[in-house]
């Protein structure tokens, strides 16, 4: 039985906690947050209960589960770290690289799992279109392409949306979403070379935000990621496709679902509502917290590591200086 | 009402949109294909005797007939030379894109042309898309608000055949694919591509191809708008249809996600071994052609002209430029002080 302790207990929280819940052999032991009545609010909904030190928790508990802003995720790792807990920890790892590579190398020396919840890679489109390249359906991956587009997020309404405007905690959409895709594109193609992006991140508008990023991989692949927190509120808009030399795959998220809902009403008119539903077992966060169990249970092998955590970040602050300074940046001599 | 006749003749049919320019042609009322050349007798003889349209051994001889224009379909490096041999001795000539294959090319055409009272149309058949001309309505109309970026692609199976020789064509698929796009881009926003950035490869998706085959393009246009085009020729022989044209368009009120050629009904067939897409969008060349006859009837200028195909052009040269040096290239080093 693992005892899990969740820290921070914000939007993501709650969608790890509906994992932890159903998931058998884990048992969610309690939480820690700033704010203490957030915590309990928490312990209300899933059982288990609020502590009230990070310490507190530390001690009662196996696994911690960081769900906290990603400034705040050094301090928390080194302290798991310390006390030799497994870890797994939201994305992006943290803001700077210096920080993602702190926390990395102190889990390593203490030999501690650290396991970003990089969660694209357990998305079943998105697992599928990995095991097909890896299968050798396309023969070697030579352009990728994907998106991963949105309104400004307001999870927990109007404090979160502050949190996000504000660059120096986010680190923006290229921060905050562009490491999805990032990770997803070294997934396929390997560790990359090059950065270019153009964006809005620093054009003034707090509540909008978009960027376009080019990337050339050490294998000598291109790719091209789309981030947006600039799409109309209700929208959220994700695509991949992956072309190599003997073949492509795509896929789109405006492609037709497998159920479609068509009501009429006089005062509403036509409501459209579209599903694709996965068995439960294969909803992608419950898929990547019963990976991580079976990783530390030594079941499975880690398909996402600390250091690739590590090299998204770097990545999209490669992203985020290539738009600060109009170059392209190369990311061997990046420290970000 | 019957019109004046219109004779048009076709000097170089080596580009595949020879054949569809000529079907269009040949259905239209008033218009007489008066003849055709092309510098491989073997592609002469199959085209005209295809399309049953005289041939001529020479390209003089095709002028010496008269004709009131003619539509220039050769390879992109004999643009200039057919474009230069037509002007003034026929009243308009549609060629091909790109323009030529480098811009001293482009600007001796356009002089040259200006000069003998020849007036010179590029062929950027997509504005004549019916979805392309919805977007372009309604970013006119403003419905975005302060547009942000757009997303483009403009993906193609790999031509083969002199689109590949580098002589020939003037590059691979960075020349072929980024004019469509950037020529729809400059016209719905009466704007220019100020800087390019670009990742640029040969033989990527083509191993030993020797060509350019897949292509990145970043740029920055002079209204603000930041972009993206992907030129690659990345559909495989496996795939259901060609390549397509897509633009997103993301503002400060939405966004607007267009797909211009998909209208196509799904065709599973055992004969050809796999599922393909077949268009029933109406026929892009079909309001190119109609466009071009009426500029020909008329003494107006032509709807996209010799500057636009250059502009388009500069852009796919500037991203190769970019890509050799590894840096955003900034347009204005492409075209000095060029008078457009």
């Amino acid at each position: 039985m693992q005892k899990i302790g969740v820290i921070g207990t914000g939007s993501i929280a709650d969608v790890h906690l509906e994992g932890w819940r159903r998931m058998p052999g884990v048992e969610i032991v309690g939480y820690y947050d700033l704010l203490p009545e957030a915590a309990a609010r928490a312990a209300q909904r899933y059982g288990g209960r609020a502590f009230a030190s990070l310490e507190a928790l530390l001690a009662a508990v196996d696994v911690v589960d960081i769900c906290t802003p990603a400034s705040t995720h050094k301090e928390l790792v080194l302290a798991a770290a310390d006390a030799s807990k497994a870890i797994i920890c939201e994305k992006p790892l943290a803001r700077h690289s210096a920080d993602a590579r702190e926390m990395v190398e102190a889990c390593e020396r203490a030999g501690v799992m650290l396991f970003p919840a990089q969660v694209v890679r357990f998305f079943p489109m998105y697992r599928r279109v990995k095991e097909r390249i890896d299968a050798g359906a396309i023969g070697k991956p030579a352009v990728y392409r994907s998106a991963r587009c949105g309104a400004f997020p307001r999870p927990g309404g109007k404090f979160s949306a502050v949190h996000y405007a504000d660059f120096a905690q986010s680190g923006g959409v290229v921060l905050d979403v562009g490491v999805h895709d990032i990770d997803f594109a070294r997934w396929c193609c390997g560790d990359i070379e090059r950065v270019f992006a153009r964006g809005l991140t620093f054009a003034g508008r707090p509540y909008q935000d978009h960027a376009q990023i080019t990337l050339r991989f050490v294998t000598g692949a291109i790719g091209f990621i789309e981030v947006s927190w600039a799409h109309p509120r209700g929208v959220f808009r994700t695509r991949v496709e992956v072309a190599g030399d003997g073949g492509l795959i795509e896929w789109d998220s405006l492609d037709r679902p497998p159920l479609l809902v068509e009501l009429y009403d006089e005062e509403r008119g036509l409501q459209r509502i579209a599903s694709s539903p996965t068995a439960p077992e294969d909803e992608p966060y419950y898929a990547e917290l019963a990976h991580f169990i079976d990783v530390i249970e030594g079941r499975a092998q880690p398909i996402v590591t600390a250091r690739d955590g590590l090299e998204a970040v770097r990545a999209a602050l490669a992203a985020i200086e290539s738009m600060r300074s109009g170059w392209p940046v190369a990311l061997k001599e990046f420290g970000g | 009402m019957s019109e004046k006749t219109v004779c048009i003749g076709f000097l170089g049919v080596a580009h595949m949109h020879s054949v569809s320019y000529a079907a269009n042609l040949l259905r239209m009322a008033d218009v007489e294909i008066v003849g055709m050349w092309d510098r491989s007798p073997s592609l002469a003889v199959d085209w005209s005797q295809r399309l049953g349209i005289r041939r001529y051994e020479q390209a003089e001889q095709l002028l010496d007939a008269g004709p009131d224009a003619v539509v220039v379909c050769s390879e992109n490096a004999l643009h200039r030379p057919l474009v230069e041999l037509a002007a003034g001795r026929v009243g308009a000539i549609l060629c091909e894109k790109p323009i030529a294959v480098t811009l001293a090319d482009a600007q001796a055409m356009i002089e040259r042309c200006a000069a003998a009272n020849t007036r010179l149309q590029i062929a950027f058949p997509v504005r004549f898309a019916p979805a392309v001309v919805e977007l372009k309505r309604r970013l006119d109309a403003g419905e975005l608000g302060q547009v942000f970026a757009v997303n483009c692609t403009n993906h193609g199976s790999m031509p083969g055949g002199w689109f590949i020789d580098p002589e020939l064509a003037g590059g691979g698929a960075v020349i072929d694919h980024t004019v469509h796009v950037i020529d729809l881009l400059r016209w719905f926003w009466n704007a220019e591509v100020t800087e390019v950035y670009a990742e640029v490869s040969d033989s990527l998706l083509h191993p030993g191809l020797g060509i350019d085959d897949a292509g990145l393009l970043s740029f920055t246009l002079s209204n603000g708008v930041y972009g993206s085009l992907d030129t690659s020729w990345s559909r495989p022989p496996s795939y259901p249809i060609w390549g397509d044209v897509k633009i997103e368009v993301v503002g400060e009120r939405g966004a607007i996600y267009l797909d211009a050629l998909h209208q196509y009904v799904t065709v599973a067939s055992n004969e050809t071994g796999k599922t393909q897409w077949v268009s029933y969008g109406s026929d892009i060349d079909r309001g190119l052609m109609a466009d071009f006859v009426a500029m020909v009837r008329s003494e107006r200028a032509p709807s996209i002209t010799g500057a636009d195909g250059l502009a388009a052009l500069a852009v796919a040269l500037a991203a190769y430029e970019s890509a050799r040096r590894g840096e955003p290239v900034p347009l204005e080093n492409v075209i000095p002080s060029l008078n457009r």
